[in-house]
């Protein structure tokens, strides 16, 4: 399909769902009843997307707590210092105290419950080994290169287990590595790990950071290259909404030519793109990228935006996507036109 | 009956607070009275502030206005060995608690504290800040607790700009420090601050060895135009370093939007006190609004119409007048009444001067029914409100809505500093008094500090408070708030 259209991992969290989410936090709510409550969730979550349009739908990250902690913390031989936070979403102080073993922490349970829920196709993400790095105190390896690849290899085993249960499409997000643009070759190396003889199509999610809907670094994509041609991936998927695309030809021109996860939506901002916005943006990325390369997704989650701005944002994603679709596949003079409707974006 | 004594620190110590003399004539006065005894609650406090909005004894209906309704009984231990309680609490007794009193010329109708005409009082100080000065021949500094800003301080200064550089050095280091370096400033004054600031910053930089004053762009802002020409005149010689933008503190993203997540310092000293605000009582667990009316008492109102020639019916109307046009058009449209603008000026502060709030407490439906400011929910005081016993809190809604609606112009590394009338501990208003108080012309309110650290956590930010470290004494706070992980 020509311009398919996605999500990026998390969804809108209702205030409701983060209360209840809080208050399991602070031991007011039992295990097994946010379980249930979070169940209903994905299903909302899954329904919007559908009804939205969505190509290919995610369970909307609604069981975590947040991009680290949910995978971190339930490794072996990982210890959170305290259990109790001020907000589910808040990260624990953690520790590794003895080496990881490469056992899956349970991933593909929640993948079997949203296969179960919908028949689209299926995006399932987890954060990839360099940023789960940056979020844990050592004091098992004594080296952070080992710990990040000890890292990669626990994902790996959590890969394998993730397509056994019927996952074609996976992706890493490393929502850190922007911050420490020296380490991108470890990085690299760690995906490679990640991704080694998993047979599913595989995406690189890097971002500047979505913490409590802000971004956590600043600066440019041309950091990655061009070192991530090394990374067996098959799409990288990049915020340009909010930074806007200034960093798309240099992509192009530094030799990224598999496919591009383009970000279309702004998820910092209650305000909702109208969809003539969203398309002049995938026509002016169309300007350096061939369109059978092009994904078209929000810029990041959409856990920080309310549902019905959620809801309003990927309408107008679908609404932009489908209106270039529909230039592309018309005639010649379509496409003409939808590149100095770009011109004037 | 609940009494509650709330200035516990002045019962002790060389001359500790006679609270059995007020008490015991208040307590007499009600039990001679036919109002239900259980269904009373009687509050103390020590009202700091020597020109304030209550008088000595205030009555306030506690529910939906039925006739068991419980009232609260107010005392101003501050104030009450000069007056006669007795006969104070009887005549407002005499009306069965009902703030409804003849001795009142009411100037608007109920509302929540944070749309009470005093906030019209307060924006006109702010508007025809020159006028008033002049009437009274004091700045409007003076009437600041020390009698000057804080925000002039040189040793904190320095701190700040220190801080600056080690941040600006590290990102340097990495190569991802911006080419502009913004700072900004809410609620600019005179410029004072802002030339203090940057004249030191002059010095350090050159000291520093990194021309970073070379990249620095200061954005001064303020509510009043007239405040802001002031201000660019004060800084002047710092020219294209300094812009200068007209804007209202509680919205600062209306102007600033295109510094989102750009600015390394937002700037704001003595400005959250003075914004509109809202307050909630929880009695007995249950959340209550506090909404005000506010009055002018009829024997000084009577004196003011007299002063202006009208008759006091229609001193309402006038003084809404005033609040909407300033005393200079005022005097222009009403030269019977007023010969110039200082006889219009006048009248403004005789109003202010006699200016009191009556107050009564409304049940809430739920706390999410409640907005602290557009989108953010009640729900926020939760955790402030669920602390034990009986609770009296500002909401501040004016300093909320500017917090919040600041937080996305910070730099990933930028931080929020501000000086004010912080309370840092919910006991604090136990305790205490927290406004609102008169200051020259202008509305004072505590700031809740741990609401807007809640609110903070919220939303990422680690909020800390300190005592403002480079003056010995003083009440003021330093509020510092930065992005967590």
């Amino acid at each position: 399909m020509l311009l398919p259209t996605t999500v990026v991992g998390s969804y809108s969290v209702p205030e409701w769902l983060e209360r209840l989410k809080t208050d399991f936090y602070r031991k007011r709510l039992s295990a097994a009843h946010l379980s249930d409550i979070e169940d209903v969730a994905i299903k909302a979550a899954i329904k919007d997307q559908e009804r939205a349009g969505i190509d290919i739908v995610s369970d909307g990250e609604l069981r975590r707590d947040n991009d680290v902690d949910y995978l971190l913390a339930r490794m072996p031989g990982v210890r959170p210092t305290t259990t109790v936070k001020s907000y589910y979403f808040d990260y624990y102080d953690l520790a590794l105290t003895t080496p990881l073993t490469e056992q899956p922490v349970g991933l593909a349970e929640d993948f079997r419950f949203t296969r179960e829920q919908t028949d689209k196709p299926i995006k399932f993400s987890f954060t990839g080994p360099f940023s789960l790095s940056r979020r844990i105190r050592d004091e098992a390896y004594g080296d952070r290169a080992e710990l990040v690849r000890a890292l990669a290899r626990a994902l790996n085993a959590e890969a394998h287990d993730l397509v056994r249960a019927g996952a074609t499409m996976l992706q890493i997000d490393e929502p850190f590595l922007a911050g420490y643009p020296e380490q991108v070759a470890l990085a690299v190396e760690a995906i490679n790990i990640v991704t080694a003889g998993v047979e599913a199509t595989w995406g690189l999610h890097v971002c500047y950071g979505n913490r409590y809907a802000r971004p956590s670094w600043e600066g440019h994509y041309t950091f990655l290259f061009p070192t991530v041609l090394d990374a067996r991936v098959d799409q990288l998927i990049l915020e340009f909404a909010r930074k806007g695309d200034e960093d798309l030809p240099a992509i192009a021109d530094l030799g990224w030519d598999r496919a591009l996860g383009l970000g279309v939506l702004d998820v910092k901002t209650e305000d909702v793109e109208t969809s003539e916005r969203v398309a002049k943006r995938i026509s002016r990325a169309l300007e350096v990228i061939d369109a059978d390369k092009l994904i078209i997704n929000p810029d990041c989650g959409l856990r920080h935006v309310t549902p019905p701005v959620a809801r309003a944002k990927l309408r107008a994603m679908v609404e932009g996507a489908a209106v270039v679709r529909h230039r592309l596949l018309g005639t010649s003079e379509d496409l003409v036109a939808a590149g100095d409707s770009a011109a004037a974006d | 009956m609940l009494v509650e004594i709330r200035p516990v620190a002045r019962l002790r110590g060389k001359t500790p607070l006679d609270v059995s003399t007020p008490l015991t004539t208040v307590l007499e006065v009600l039990r001679d009275g036919t109002v239900d005894l259980s269904r009373v609650r009687v509050v103390c406090d020590w009202i700091q502030y020597k020109e304030n909005f209550r008088d000595v004894v205030d009555v306030r209906q506690i529910g939906p206005g039925t006739p068991d309704q419980e009232l609260e009984v107010a005392i101003d231990l501050r104030r009450a060995a000069a007056a006669d309680l007795a006969d104070l609490t009887r005549r407002l007794m005499a009306h069965n608690g009902s703030p409804e009193a003849p001795d009142r010329i009411w100037l608007e109708q109920w509302l929540p504290g944070s749309q009470g005409c005093i906030w019209l009082f307060n924006r006109l100080y702010w508007q025809a800040l020159h006028l008033w000065e002049r009437a009274t021949g004091r700045g409007y500094e003076s009437a600041l607790p020390g009698g000057a800003s804080d925000a002039r301080n040189e040793a904190a200064i320095r701190e700040l700009i220190s801080d600056l550089f080690r941040i600006w050095d590290d990102l340097s280091d990495r190569r991802a420090l911006p080419d502009e370096l913004y700072v900004v400033e809410l609620g600019v004054g005179n410029g004072n601050q802002a030339k203090a600031w940057l004249d030191e910053f002059v010095v350090m930089d050159r000291e520093h060895g990194r021309d970073y004053y070379r990249r620095l762009h200061y954005l001064m802002c303020d509510y009043s135009p007239h405040v802001l020409d002031i201000a660019r005149k004060t800084v002047a010689e710092h020219g294209d370093h300094v812009s200068s933008l007209v804007l209202d503190a509680t919205t600062p993203t209306t102007v600033l939007g295109f510094l989102r997540y750009k600015v390394f310092l937002v700037y704001v000293s003595n400005v959250y006190d003075n914004l509109p605000c809202d307050e909630v009582v929880s009695i007995g667990g249950e959340a209550f609004a506090v909404e005000t009316r506010a009055f002018l008492p009829a024997s000084a109102a009577a004196t003011i119409a007299a002063s202006c020639s009208i008759e006091t019916p229609a001193l309402p109307a006038l003084i809404h007048k005033l609040l909407q046009i300033g005393p200079e058009l005022l005097a222009e449209a009403m030269p019977t009444q007023f010969a110039d603008a200082d006889a219009a000026v006048t009248f403004w502060r005789d109003c202010w001067q006699s200016l009191r709030r009556a107050e009564r407490f409304v049940p809430m439906r739920g706390l999410d029914s409640y907005q602290i400011t557009p989108g953010l929910s009640g729900e926020m005081l939760r955790p402030l409100l669920d602390a034990r016993g009986d609770l009296r809190i500002n909401v501040n809604n004016g300093a909320v809505a500017s917090f919040v609606d600041t937080l996305p112009l910070l730099h990933p590394y930028g931080r929020l500093v501000c000086h004010d009338l912080f309370i840092t501990d919910v006991e604090q208003c136990r305790t205490g008094f927290r406004g609102p108080g008169k200051y020259d012309g202008s509305v004072v309110n505590w700031v809740n500090g741990p609401l807007l650290a809640h609110i903070g956590s919220r939303k990422g930010i680690d909020v800390r408070y300190a005592p403002f470290a480079h003056r010995k004494g003083t009440s003021i706070v330093t509020m510092t708030a930065q992005v967590r992980d």
